[in-house]
């Protein structure tokens, strides 16, 4: 069964017409594979995932393409405890996650 | 959802932004694409869970607003589509993906099957999805 989801890239344009990603501390919840990631995280300082999904967020440690593994990472966290420090990221992702 | 838009103002800088992007049910357009042009089979079932699930996100983002949290900035829905091969792939799809919150009725099972096979060699069954973003500003 192959999906494709958004073949159109609407989802990639609109989100960066919404937020400035370039040189931005960010935090993405939900992150679940990387998808979405995958689509902002080239301009970023430095991206954080999470998800509870553990076998999503395997899948996007795997395939974190080389280029961007200095700069991102990924951590199985309930969003309602994160174990983060304040007053850090420029910018909070809730990707399908609300 | 509360607590997780607390957590998410306490890990913010001072005036950073909260992006919500999230698809919201409105009974999601299925759809035929092809060379030929687009017909519409029909449209998507929603059931309560999913509709409930979009007012909780809402009275969520309301709740952060009343608290002095988040103030919105910009909000805009746009269209998503998800496409398959088949009407079999997208039936398939949409029972163990979207058992919960959404349905296909099967009139338009039906409809959709001899309008792809009707179509044309390039024709794909499609759903087009509403998505919701909103930029929200930590105050």
């Amino acid at each position: 069964m192959t999906v494709q989801k958004d073949p159109e890239g609407t989802e990639k344009k609109i989100l960066l017409q919404f937020a400035d990603f370039n040189q931005r501390k960010i935090l993405e919840i939900g992150c679940g594979d990387g998808r979405l990631t995958w689509k902002y995280a080239k301009t970023a300082e430095r991206v954080l995932g999470i998800d509870l999904d553990a076998p999503a967020l395997q899948i996007a440690s795997i395939e974190t393409p080389t280029d961007l593994r200095p700069k991102v990472n990924f951590i199985r966290s309930d969003s309602i405890k994160l174990p983060l420090r304040s007053n850090f990221f420029d910018t909070a992702l809730l990707a399908w996650s609300l | 959802m509360v607590h997780a838009l607390s957590e998410i103002h306490r890990v913010l800088r001072p005036g950073g932004s909260l992006i919500d992007l999230r698809p919201v049910d409105d009974r999601w357009s299925i759809e035929v694409n092809s060379k030929g042009g687009i017909q519409q089979t029909g449209r998507m079932i929603d059931y309560p869970k999913g509709l409930e699930d979009d007012e909780a996100s809402e009275r969520a983002m309301s709740q952060a607003e009343v608290n002095g949290w988040f103030k919105r900035e910009e909000m805009a829905s746009f269209p998503l589509y998800y496409s398959w091969d088949t009407p079999k792939e997208m039936e398939d799809y949409i029972t163990e993906e979207w058992e919960n919150e959404n349905a296909l009725e099967e009139s338009t099972k039906t409809l959709t099957r001899s309008t792809w096979a009707s179509a044309g060699a390039d024709a794909r069954p499609r759903v087009r999805l509403t998505m919701s973003i909103a930029r929200w500003n930590k105050i």
